[in-house]
Protein backbone atom coordinates (compact mmCIF):
# COMPACT_ATOMS: atom_id res chain seq x y z
CA UNK A 1 0.00 0.00 0.00
CA UNK A 2 2.46 2.63 0.66
CA UNK A 3 6.03 2.26 -0.37
CA UNK A 4 6.96 5.27 2.32
CA UNK A 5 7.49 2.32 4.67
CA UNK A 6 8.65 -0.38 2.72
CA UNK A 7 11.54 -2.12 4.26
CA UNK A 8 10.98 -1.84 7.48
CA UNK A 9 10.47 -4.53 9.52
CA UNK A 10 7.01 -5.02 11.79
CA UNK A 11 9.55 -4.31 15.01
CA UNK A 12 10.58 -0.79 13.49
CA UNK A 13 6.64 -0.17 12.74
CA UNK A 14 5.98 -0.94 16.07
CA UNK A 15 9.19 0.25 17.52
CA UNK A 16 9.90 -2.07 19.65
CA UNK A 17 13.14 -4.30 19.16
CA UNK A 18 12.93 -8.04 17.87
CA UNK A 19 13.42 -9.77 21.47
CA UNK A 20 10.32 -7.86 22.85
CA UNK A 21 7.73 -10.12 24.96
CA UNK A 22 4.20 -10.14 23.58
CA UNK A 23 3.09 -7.47 26.44
CA UNK A 24 5.47 -5.07 25.05
CA UNK A 25 4.30 -5.34 21.51
CA UNK A 26 0.64 -5.33 23.29
CA UNK A 27 1.74 -1.54 25.08
CA UNK A 28 3.73 -0.22 21.45
CA UNK A 29 0.47 -1.77 19.67
CA UNK A 30 -1.94 0.66 22.09
CA UNK A 31 0.59 3.44 22.06
CA UNK A 32 0.83 3.37 18.47
CA UNK A 33 -3.07 3.71 18.66
CA UNK A 34 -3.36 6.21 20.67
CA UNK A 35 -0.26 8.43 18.69
CA UNK A 36 -1.77 7.80 15.25
CA UNK A 37 -5.75 8.51 15.94
CA UNK A 38 -6.88 11.18 14.10
CA UNK A 39 -7.46 13.42 17.41
CA UNK A 40 -3.82 12.61 18.43
CA UNK A 41 -2.19 16.38 19.43
CA UNK A 42 1.25 14.66 18.45
CA UNK A 43 0.28 14.45 15.11
CA UNK A 44 -0.03 17.98 14.41
CA UNK A 45 1.58 19.58 11.17
CA UNK A 46 3.57 16.47 10.94
CA UNK A 47 1.40 14.15 9.22
CA UNK A 48 -2.17 14.30 7.41
CA UNK A 49 -4.99 12.08 9.07
CA UNK A 50 -4.72 10.71 5.84
CA UNK A 51 -1.21 9.53 6.18
CA UNK A 52 -1.31 8.61 9.73
CA UNK A 53 -4.44 6.81 8.80
CA UNK A 54 -2.17 4.41 6.21
CA UNK A 55 0.66 4.25 8.81
CA UNK A 56 -2.22 2.85 11.18
CA UNK A 57 -3.13 0.09 8.86
CA UNK A 58 0.36 -0.91 8.54
CA UNK A 59 1.06 -1.30 12.31
CA UNK A 60 -2.29 -3.05 12.72
CA UNK A 61 -0.66 -5.28 10.10
CA UNK A 62 2.14 -5.56 12.22
CA UNK A 63 0.45 -6.48 15.73
CA UNK A 64 -1.63 -8.84 14.00
CA UNK A 65 1.46 -10.74 12.96
CA UNK A 66 3.47 -10.30 15.60
CA UNK A 67 0.98 -10.91 18.62
CA UNK A 68 0.03 -14.08 16.96
CA UNK A 69 2.19 -16.98 18.23
CA UNK A 70 3.05 -19.04 15.26
CA UNK A 71 2.65 -16.13 12.35
CA UNK A 72 5.38 -14.33 14.38
CA UNK A 73 7.47 -17.52 14.32
CA UNK A 74 7.18 -17.53 10.68
CA UNK A 75 7.72 -13.77 10.01
CA UNK A 76 11.06 -14.39 12.54
CA UNK A 77 12.38 -17.17 9.93
CA UNK A 78 11.26 -15.05 7.21
CA UNK A 79 13.65 -12.30 8.38
CA UNK A 80 16.44 -14.77 9.21
CA UNK A 81 16.03 -13.66 13.14
CA UNK A 82 15.66 -17.30 13.91
CA UNK A 83 15.97 -20.84 12.40
CA UNK A 84 13.40 -22.61 11.27
CA UNK A 85 12.57 -25.15 13.34
CA UNK A 86 9.66 -28.49 12.85
CA UNK A 87 6.90 -27.24 14.60
CA UNK A 88 5.66 -29.04 17.48
CA UNK A 89 2.30 -31.15 16.89
CA UNK A 90 -0.49 -30.72 18.63
CA UNK A 91 -1.37 -32.47 21.52
CA UNK A 92 -5.35 -32.14 20.66
CA UNK A 93 -6.96 -35.29 19.30
CA UNK A 94 -10.05 -35.69 18.02
CA UNK A 95 -12.17 -36.82 21.43
CA UNK A 96 -15.23 -39.18 20.73
CA UNK A 97 -17.33 -36.97 22.69
CA UNK A 98 -16.23 -33.77 20.76
CA UNK A 99 -16.50 -35.40 17.67
CA UNK A 100 -20.36 -36.39 18.65
CA UNK A 101 -20.82 -33.14 19.64
CA UNK A 102 -20.06 -31.79 16.46
CA UNK A 103 -22.68 -34.32 14.90
CA UNK A 104 -25.25 -33.23 17.38
CA UNK A 105 -27.87 -31.05 15.83
CA UNK A 106 -29.59 -28.75 17.71
CA UNK A 107 -32.03 -26.01 16.32
CA UNK A 108 -30.87 -23.21 18.38
CA UNK A 109 -31.63 -19.94 16.62
CA UNK A 110 -34.24 -17.80 17.92
CA UNK A 111 -35.98 -15.22 15.79
CA UNK A 112 -33.40 -12.46 15.63
CA UNK A 113 -34.47 -9.29 18.45
CA UNK A 114 -33.60 -6.38 18.15
CA UNK A 115 -32.91 -4.21 21.05
CA UNK A 116 -33.94 -0.20 20.32
CA UNK A 117 -31.59 1.99 21.90
CA UNK A 118 -33.68 4.93 21.39
CA UNK A 119 -37.68 5.67 20.81
CA UNK A 120 -37.33 6.85 17.49
CA UNK A 121 -39.20 4.95 15.09
CA UNK A 122 -37.90 3.63 11.83
CA UNK A 123 -39.64 2.77 8.54
CA UNK A 124 -40.77 -0.63 8.36
CA UNK A 125 -38.56 -3.00 6.96
CA UNK A 126 -35.96 -1.14 8.92
CA UNK A 127 -33.89 -2.46 12.11
CA UNK A 128 -31.14 -1.35 14.46
CA UNK A 129 -28.62 -2.04 16.37
CA UNK A 130 -26.61 0.25 18.78
CA UNK A 131 -24.16 1.27 15.68
CA UNK A 132 -26.30 0.82 12.81
CA UNK A 133 -29.91 0.81 10.95
CA UNK A 134 -30.05 -1.58 8.30
CA UNK A 135 -32.42 -3.03 5.82
CA UNK A 136 -34.27 -6.36 6.93
CA UNK A 137 -33.58 -9.01 4.25
CA UNK A 138 -35.79 -11.96 4.64
CA UNK A 139 -33.70 -14.09 3.16
CA UNK A 140 -30.69 -13.60 5.33
CA UNK A 141 -33.12 -13.57 8.33
CA UNK A 142 -34.52 -16.92 7.38
CA UNK A 143 -31.24 -18.12 7.06
CA UNK A 144 -30.06 -16.76 10.63
CA UNK A 145 -33.49 -18.17 11.88
CA UNK A 146 -33.10 -21.68 10.34
CA UNK A 147 -29.01 -22.12 10.66
CA UNK A 148 -27.61 -24.85 12.32
CA UNK A 149 -24.08 -24.01 12.82
CA UNK A 150 -22.41 -20.97 13.95
CA UNK A 151 -19.24 -20.49 13.10
CA UNK A 152 -17.14 -17.33 12.92
CA UNK A 153 -18.02 -16.62 9.62
CA UNK A 154 -21.32 -16.68 9.70
CA UNK A 155 -21.11 -14.27 12.90
CA UNK A 156 -19.17 -12.27 10.25
CA UNK A 157 -22.41 -12.69 7.76
CA UNK A 158 -24.71 -11.46 10.29
CA UNK A 159 -21.66 -8.28 11.44
CA UNK A 160 -21.83 -7.14 8.11
CA UNK A 161 -25.18 -7.44 7.19
CA UNK A 162 -26.39 -5.22 10.06
CA UNK A 163 -23.43 -2.82 9.22
CA UNK A 164 -21.42 -2.88 12.58
CA UNK A 165 -17.90 -2.85 11.94
CA UNK A 166 -15.24 -4.48 14.02
CA UNK A 167 -13.45 -0.48 15.54
CA UNK A 168 -17.35 -0.40 16.61
CA UNK A 169 -17.61 -3.40 17.77
CA UNK A 170 -13.95 -3.38 19.46
CA UNK A 171 -14.41 -0.61 20.92
CA UNK A 172 -17.63 -1.62 22.30
CA UNK A 173 -16.71 -4.97 23.61
CA UNK A 174 -13.25 -4.17 25.10
CA UNK A 175 -11.68 -7.25 22.80
CA UNK A 176 -9.05 -6.28 20.46
CA UNK A 177 -9.58 -6.10 16.66
CA UNK A 178 -6.88 -8.79 15.66
CA UNK A 179 -9.00 -11.01 18.53
CA UNK A 180 -12.24 -10.71 16.49
CA UNK A 181 -10.53 -11.05 12.94
CA UNK A 182 -9.29 -14.55 14.63
CA UNK A 183 -12.54 -15.17 15.78
CA UNK A 184 -14.33 -14.49 12.69
CA UNK A 185 -11.81 -16.09 10.32
CA UNK A 186 -11.99 -19.46 12.45
CA UNK A 187 -8.43 -19.35 13.49
CA UNK A 188 -8.97 -21.09 16.75
CA UNK A 189 -5.35 -21.87 17.47
CA UNK A 190 -4.80 -17.58 18.03
CA UNK A 191 -7.86 -17.30 20.86
CA UNK A 192 -7.69 -17.70 24.15
CA UNK A 193 -9.41 -20.50 26.15
CA UNK A 194 -12.66 -21.56 25.75
CA UNK A 195 -14.01 -19.64 28.33
CA UNK A 196 -12.91 -15.93 26.91
CA UNK A 197 -13.88 -16.85 23.87
CA UNK A 198 -17.59 -18.00 24.90
CA UNK A 199 -17.46 -14.96 26.30
CA UNK A 200 -16.33 -12.53 23.13
CA UNK A 201 -19.32 -14.41 21.49
CA UNK A 202 -21.83 -13.92 24.33
CA UNK A 203 -20.84 -10.05 23.79
CA UNK A 204 -20.79 -9.74 20.28
CA UNK A 205 -24.29 -11.73 19.73
CA UNK A 206 -25.47 -9.29 22.61
CA UNK A 207 -24.45 -5.90 20.13
CA UNK A 208 -25.86 -7.61 16.60
CA UNK A 209 -29.12 -8.36 18.53
CA UNK A 210 -29.14 -11.87 18.49
CA UNK A 211 -29.70 -14.37 21.17
CA UNK A 212 -26.93 -14.58 22.82
CA UNK A 213 -27.36 -17.84 25.04
CA UNK A 214 -28.30 -20.17 21.83
CA UNK A 215 -25.93 -18.50 19.56
CA UNK A 216 -22.95 -18.92 22.34
CA UNK A 217 -23.46 -22.62 23.06
CA UNK A 218 -23.68 -23.68 19.04
CA UNK A 219 -20.20 -21.54 18.74
CA UNK A 220 -18.91 -23.59 21.92
CA UNK A 221 -19.97 -26.93 20.07
CA UNK A 222 -17.80 -25.36 16.64
CA UNK A 223 -15.11 -24.42 18.72
CA UNK A 224 -14.33 -26.98 20.77
CA UNK A 225 -14.95 -29.47 17.60
CA UNK A 226 -12.51 -27.58 15.75
CA UNK A 227 -9.99 -27.39 18.33
CA UNK A 228 -10.33 -31.15 19.25
CA UNK A 229 -10.07 -31.73 15.48
CA UNK A 230 -5.86 -30.57 15.73
CA UNK B 1 41.85 36.28 19.39
CA UNK B 2 40.78 38.78 17.10
CA UNK B 3 37.33 38.55 15.37
CA UNK B 4 37.92 37.43 12.06
CA UNK B 5 38.42 34.38 13.03
CA UNK B 6 36.68 32.84 9.82
CA UNK B 7 39.64 33.56 7.62
CA UNK B 8 41.25 30.45 9.78
CA UNK B 9 40.17 27.21 8.62
CA UNK B 10 38.61 25.69 11.61
CA UNK B 11 37.63 22.94 9.61
CA UNK B 12 40.83 20.38 9.69
CA UNK B 13 41.24 21.45 13.17
CA UNK B 14 37.99 20.53 14.33
CA UNK B 15 38.27 16.73 13.78
CA UNK B 16 41.53 16.64 15.96
CA UNK B 17 40.31 18.98 18.79
CA UNK B 18 38.30 17.13 21.47
CA UNK B 19 35.45 18.76 22.77
CA UNK B 20 36.51 20.06 26.11
CA UNK B 21 33.17 18.79 27.64
CA UNK B 22 29.21 17.26 26.99
CA UNK B 23 27.28 20.01 25.71
CA UNK B 24 23.85 20.25 25.95
CA UNK B 25 21.10 22.90 23.81
CA UNK B 26 18.23 23.77 25.02
CA UNK B 27 15.66 24.84 22.35
CA UNK B 28 12.14 24.42 21.70
CA UNK B 29 11.08 26.75 18.66
CA UNK B 30 8.34 28.79 20.90
CA UNK B 31 8.67 31.44 23.63
CA UNK B 32 7.49 31.12 27.21
CA UNK B 33 7.81 26.83 27.21
CA UNK B 34 10.38 26.73 29.74
CA UNK B 35 13.95 26.56 28.29
CA UNK B 36 15.10 28.66 30.97
CA UNK B 37 13.37 26.38 33.27
CA UNK B 38 14.20 23.06 32.01
CA UNK B 39 18.34 24.44 31.09
CA UNK B 40 18.72 26.08 34.52
CA UNK B 41 17.32 22.99 36.17
CA UNK B 42 19.13 20.37 34.65
CA UNK B 43 22.52 22.60 35.17
CA UNK B 44 21.66 22.98 38.86
CA UNK B 45 21.19 19.05 38.86
CA UNK B 46 24.09 18.33 37.38
CA UNK B 47 26.17 20.47 39.46
CA UNK B 48 24.67 18.71 43.08
CA UNK B 49 25.78 15.15 41.28
CA UNK B 50 29.40 16.85 41.41
CA UNK B 51 29.56 17.69 38.16
CA UNK B 52 31.71 21.17 37.17
CA UNK B 53 29.15 22.79 34.81
CA UNK B 54 28.77 26.13 32.84
CA UNK B 55 25.16 27.70 31.85
CA UNK B 56 25.90 30.11 28.76
CA UNK B 57 22.53 32.52 28.11
CA UNK B 58 22.81 32.28 24.22
CA UNK B 59 19.39 33.75 24.38
CA UNK B 60 21.11 37.08 22.82
CA UNK B 61 18.21 39.43 22.22
CA UNK B 62 16.04 38.13 25.41
CA UNK B 63 18.28 37.15 27.87
CA UNK B 64 16.82 35.54 31.40
CA UNK B 65 18.75 32.27 32.11
CA UNK B 66 19.96 34.69 35.64
CA UNK B 67 16.58 35.30 36.45
CA UNK B 68 15.93 31.42 36.55
CA UNK B 69 18.74 30.48 38.45
CA UNK B 70 17.63 33.69 41.54
CA UNK B 71 20.90 35.60 40.50
CA UNK B 72 20.73 39.81 39.77
CA UNK B 73 22.05 41.10 36.68
CA UNK B 74 25.67 40.91 36.20
CA UNK B 75 28.22 43.38 34.48
CA UNK B 76 29.43 40.83 32.33
CA UNK B 77 28.18 38.61 30.02
CA UNK B 78 28.56 36.96 27.01
CA UNK B 79 27.55 40.35 25.34
CA UNK B 80 31.00 41.56 26.23
CA UNK B 81 32.26 38.79 25.12
CA UNK B 82 30.97 39.47 21.63
CA UNK B 83 31.97 43.18 21.85
CA UNK B 84 35.06 42.33 22.70
CA UNK B 85 37.82 40.28 21.22
CA UNK B 86 40.46 40.14 23.71
CA UNK B 87 38.19 38.59 26.42
CA UNK B 88 38.14 34.81 27.16
CA UNK B 89 35.00 32.79 28.39
CA UNK B 90 36.48 32.32 31.53
CA UNK B 91 36.92 36.43 31.83
CA UNK B 92 33.02 36.32 31.70
CA UNK B 93 31.89 33.64 33.74
CA UNK B 94 30.11 34.36 37.18
CA UNK B 95 29.53 32.68 40.42
CA UNK B 96 26.62 31.17 41.02
CA UNK B 97 24.76 29.86 44.48
CA UNK B 98 26.22 26.50 43.77
CA UNK B 99 29.63 25.86 43.68
CA UNK B 100 29.94 23.49 40.92
CA UNK B 101 27.57 25.64 38.60
CA UNK B 102 28.95 28.67 36.65
CA UNK B 103 27.16 30.90 34.75
CA UNK B 104 27.78 33.06 31.31
CA UNK B 105 24.65 35.62 31.51
CA UNK B 106 23.30 37.19 28.54
CA UNK B 107 22.41 40.28 29.98
CA UNK B 108 23.79 43.37 29.03
CA UNK B 109 23.68 47.04 28.24
CA UNK B 110 24.37 46.71 25.13
CA UNK B 111 21.22 46.85 23.27
CA UNK B 112 22.74 45.46 19.79
CA UNK B 113 23.34 42.02 20.18
CA UNK B 114 20.80 40.36 19.39
CA UNK B 115 22.08 39.70 15.89
CA UNK B 116 25.84 38.89 15.46
CA UNK B 117 27.48 37.82 12.16
CA UNK B 118 29.16 34.57 11.33
CA UNK B 119 32.37 35.53 12.72
CA UNK B 120 31.47 36.41 16.10
CA UNK B 121 29.02 33.33 16.17
CA UNK B 122 32.09 30.92 15.44
CA UNK B 123 34.13 32.70 17.91
CA UNK B 124 31.59 31.39 20.73
CA UNK B 125 30.96 28.06 19.39
CA UNK B 126 34.81 27.42 19.34
CA UNK B 127 35.03 28.71 22.78
CA UNK B 128 32.18 27.28 24.18
CA UNK B 129 33.52 23.59 22.41
CA UNK B 130 37.10 24.22 23.76
CA UNK B 131 35.56 25.13 27.21
CA UNK B 132 37.18 22.39 29.63
CA UNK B 133 34.63 20.95 31.82
CA UNK B 134 32.38 18.22 32.70
CA UNK B 135 28.85 19.40 31.15
CA UNK B 136 28.22 23.39 29.22
CA UNK B 137 24.37 23.85 29.07
CA UNK B 138 23.32 26.03 26.39
CA UNK B 139 20.06 27.95 26.72
CA UNK B 140 18.70 28.74 23.16
CA UNK B 141 16.24 31.47 21.99
CA UNK B 142 12.78 30.90 20.53
CA UNK B 143 12.42 31.12 16.46
CA UNK B 144 14.83 29.24 14.06
CA UNK B 145 17.51 31.81 13.64
CA UNK B 146 20.41 30.60 11.97
CA UNK B 147 23.00 31.04 15.14
CA UNK B 148 20.13 29.42 17.00
CA UNK B 149 20.41 26.15 14.91
CA UNK B 150 24.38 26.31 14.92
CA UNK B 151 24.35 26.32 18.82
CA UNK B 152 21.66 23.47 18.95
CA UNK B 153 23.27 21.50 16.28
CA UNK B 154 26.79 21.76 18.11
CA UNK B 155 25.52 20.06 21.45
CA UNK B 156 25.74 16.53 22.16
CA UNK B 157 22.42 16.44 23.53
CA UNK B 158 19.65 18.41 21.54
CA UNK B 159 17.05 19.02 23.89
CA UNK B 160 13.66 20.07 22.49
CA UNK B 161 10.91 21.38 25.23
CA UNK B 162 7.36 21.12 23.95
CA UNK B 163 4.70 22.11 26.32
CA UNK B 164 0.70 19.96 25.46
CA UNK B 165 -0.52 23.43 23.29
CA UNK B 166 -0.72 22.73 19.63
CA UNK B 167 1.38 25.96 18.99
CA UNK B 168 4.28 25.21 20.88
CA UNK B 169 4.16 21.58 19.28
CA UNK B 170 3.64 22.96 15.89
CA UNK B 171 6.68 25.45 16.53
CA UNK B 172 8.87 22.53 18.20
CA UNK B 173 8.39 20.21 14.67
CA UNK B 174 9.31 23.36 12.87
CA UNK B 175 12.24 23.92 14.96
CA UNK B 176 13.33 20.36 14.34
CA UNK B 177 12.89 20.55 10.71
CA UNK B 178 14.49 24.16 10.38
CA UNK B 179 17.75 21.66 12.52
CA UNK B 180 17.29 18.82 9.89
CA UNK B 181 17.73 20.83 6.63
CA UNK B 182 20.50 23.35 8.53
CA UNK B 183 22.52 20.01 9.03
CA UNK B 184 21.35 18.40 5.59
CA UNK B 185 22.82 21.75 4.08
CA UNK B 186 25.92 21.23 6.15
CA UNK B 187 26.71 18.06 4.76
CA UNK B 188 25.29 17.69 1.07
CA UNK B 189 27.71 19.85 -0.30
CA UNK B 190 31.02 17.92 1.01
CA UNK B 191 28.82 14.73 -0.01
CA UNK B 192 28.44 16.28 -3.45
CA UNK B 193 24.91 15.14 -3.67
CA UNK B 194 23.38 18.81 -3.38
CA UNK B 195 22.32 18.37 -7.24
CA UNK B 196 20.18 14.95 -6.45
CA UNK B 197 18.89 16.55 -2.98
CA UNK B 198 17.71 19.75 -4.92
CA UNK B 199 16.16 17.92 -7.73
CA UNK B 200 14.27 15.72 -5.47
CA UNK B 201 13.31 18.62 -3.39
CA UNK B 202 11.97 20.48 -6.20
CA UNK B 203 9.87 17.32 -7.66
CA UNK B 204 8.58 16.06 -4.27
CA UNK B 205 5.03 14.89 -5.50
CA UNK B 206 6.71 12.75 -8.26
CA UNK B 207 8.92 11.16 -5.50
CA UNK B 208 5.80 10.91 -3.22
CA UNK B 209 8.47 12.54 -0.21
CA UNK B 210 6.51 13.98 2.40
CA UNK B 211 9.49 13.83 5.38
CA UNK B 212 13.24 13.76 6.07
CA UNK B 213 12.34 10.35 6.04
CA UNK B 214 11.64 9.51 2.29
CA UNK B 215 13.96 12.09 1.28
CA UNK B 216 16.79 9.73 2.58
CA UNK B 217 14.96 6.39 1.28
CA UNK B 218 15.10 8.10 -1.91
CA UNK B 219 18.34 9.25 -2.03
CA UNK B 220 19.66 5.57 -0.64
CA UNK B 221 17.88 4.34 -3.69
CA UNK B 222 19.78 6.69 -6.10
CA UNK B 223 23.31 6.81 -4.27
CA UNK B 224 23.48 3.67 -2.26
CA UNK B 225 26.97 4.72 -0.55
CA UNK B 226 26.84 8.79 -0.43
CA UNK B 227 23.35 7.91 0.95
CA UNK B 228 23.90 5.69 3.69
CA UNK B 229 26.77 7.99 4.72
CA UNK B 230 24.67 11.06 4.80
CA UNK B 231 22.04 9.20 6.98
CA UNK B 232 24.71 7.69 9.52
CA UNK B 233 25.77 11.61 9.74
CA UNK B 234 22.49 12.67 10.25
CA UNK B 235 21.50 9.92 12.84
CA UNK B 236 23.67 11.44 15.32
CA UNK B 237 20.87 14.17 15.59
CA UNK B 238 18.72 12.10 17.70
CA UNK B 239 16.88 14.52 19.12
CA UNK B 240 15.68 14.63 22.40
CA UNK B 241 12.35 15.42 23.99
CA UNK B 242 11.32 17.05 27.24
CA UNK B 243 7.64 17.84 27.58
CA UNK B 244 7.12 20.19 30.23
CA UNK B 245 4.06 21.67 31.75
CA UNK B 246 2.07 18.20 31.25
CA UNK B 247 -0.91 18.68 33.31
CA UNK B 248 -2.49 15.09 33.37
CA UNK B 249 -0.85 11.91 33.65
CA UNK B 250 -2.30 11.44 29.70
CA UNK B 251 -0.56 14.28 28.80
CA UNK B 252 2.62 13.10 30.45
CA UNK B 253 2.19 9.71 27.82
CA UNK B 254 1.93 12.64 25.17
CA UNK B 255 6.09 12.77 25.09
CA UNK B 256 5.87 8.89 23.83
CA UNK B 257 3.79 10.27 20.98
CA UNK B 258 5.79 12.39 20.19
CA UNK B 259 8.92 10.56 20.27
CA UNK B 260 6.91 7.95 17.55
CA UNK B 261 5.93 11.53 15.66
CA UNK B 262 9.73 12.13 15.28
CA UNK B 263 10.50 8.83 14.99
CA UNK B 264 8.55 7.92 11.64
CA UNK B 265 8.78 11.61 10.34
CA UNK B 266 12.92 11.89 10.51
CA UNK B 267 14.00 8.52 10.27
CA UNK B 268 16.09 8.06 13.45
CA UNK B 269 15.79 7.47 16.75
CA UNK B 270 14.88 10.38 18.83
CA UNK B 271 14.32 9.66 22.54
CA UNK B 272 11.71 10.90 25.48
CA UNK B 273 13.78 11.89 28.23
CA UNK B 274 10.64 12.58 30.62
CA UNK B 275 7.80 15.03 30.98
CA UNK B 276 7.16 17.70 33.55
CA UNK B 277 4.37 18.41 35.38
CA UNK B 278 2.57 21.60 35.53
CA UNK B 279 3.55 22.80 38.98
CA UNK B 280 2.12 26.57 40.40
CA UNK B 281 5.81 26.66 42.68
CA UNK B 282 7.56 26.85 39.85
CA UNK B 283 5.51 30.23 39.34
CA UNK B 284 5.76 31.48 42.53
CA UNK B 285 9.68 30.81 43.12
CA UNK B 286 10.25 32.86 40.22
CA UNK B 287 8.36 35.76 41.18
CA UNK B 288 10.44 35.72 44.17
CA UNK B 289 13.70 35.25 42.67
CA UNK B 290 14.62 32.39 43.42
CA UNK B 291 15.22 28.70 42.01
CA UNK B 292 12.20 26.06 42.87
CA UNK B 293 15.03 23.37 43.86
CA UNK B 294 16.29 26.03 46.88
CA UNK B 295 13.06 25.24 48.74
CA UNK B 296 10.65 22.52 46.97
CA UNK B 297 12.11 19.16 47.38
CA UNK B 298 8.95 17.13 47.91
CA UNK B 299 7.20 17.71 44.77
CA UNK B 300 6.89 15.70 41.90
CA UNK B 301 8.57 17.87 39.49
CA UNK B 302 11.83 17.59 41.73
CA UNK B 303 12.05 13.98 41.22
CA UNK B 304 10.87 14.43 37.40
CA UNK B 305 13.79 16.47 36.80
CA UNK B 306 16.23 14.60 38.93
CA UNK B 307 14.96 11.71 36.69
CA UNK B 308 16.15 13.56 33.42
CA UNK B 309 19.50 14.55 34.71
CA UNK B 310 20.20 11.15 35.75
CA UNK B 311 19.70 10.17 32.05
CA UNK B 312 21.95 12.39 30.76
CA UNK B 313 24.68 11.97 33.65
CA UNK B 314 24.70 8.43 32.72
CA UNK B 315 26.95 7.81 30.49
CA UNK B 316 29.69 10.32 32.55
CA UNK B 317 29.19 8.62 35.56
CA UNK B 318 29.82 4.99 34.23
CA UNK B 319 32.70 6.35 32.71
CA UNK B 320 33.91 7.66 36.04
CA UNK B 321 33.55 4.61 38.00
CA UNK B 322 35.17 2.64 35.29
Amino acid sequence: MSERYEGQTYYELLEVNPQAGSSEIYNAYQRARTTYSPSSPALYSMFTPQEAQELMALIEEAYQTLSHQARRREYDVKLGLVAPKAQPTSNYAPTARSQANARKEDPWLSPVKVVPRNKEELPKGFARTKFSVYEIKPDIESEIAAAEECDGQFLQKIRLYKGVTLDQLSEEIRVVKSTLVALEANDVEALPVAVFVRGFVVQTARVLGLNEKLISAAYMKFFKAKKGER
Amino acid sequence: MTNNVTTVDFSSLRGKIEPGSTIIAVGGGKGGIGKSFVSSSLSIFLAQLGFSTLAVDLDLGGANLHTSLGLPLSEKGINEFIVNGNLELQDVMQDTLWPNLKLISGSSETLDTANIDESQRSRIMSSIFRHKCDFTILDLSAGTHQSTLDFFLMAHHKVVVFTPEPSSVENAYRFLKASFFRKLRRYEYQLQLKTQIDELLSNRALHKIKSPADLIRVLIQREPVLGLKLKSILTEMNFEIVLNQARTRQEVDMGLALQSVCNKYFGFPCEFLGGLEYDNAVWQSLRQKNHLLMANRQSHLYAQLMSIARKIAKPKQVKAAA
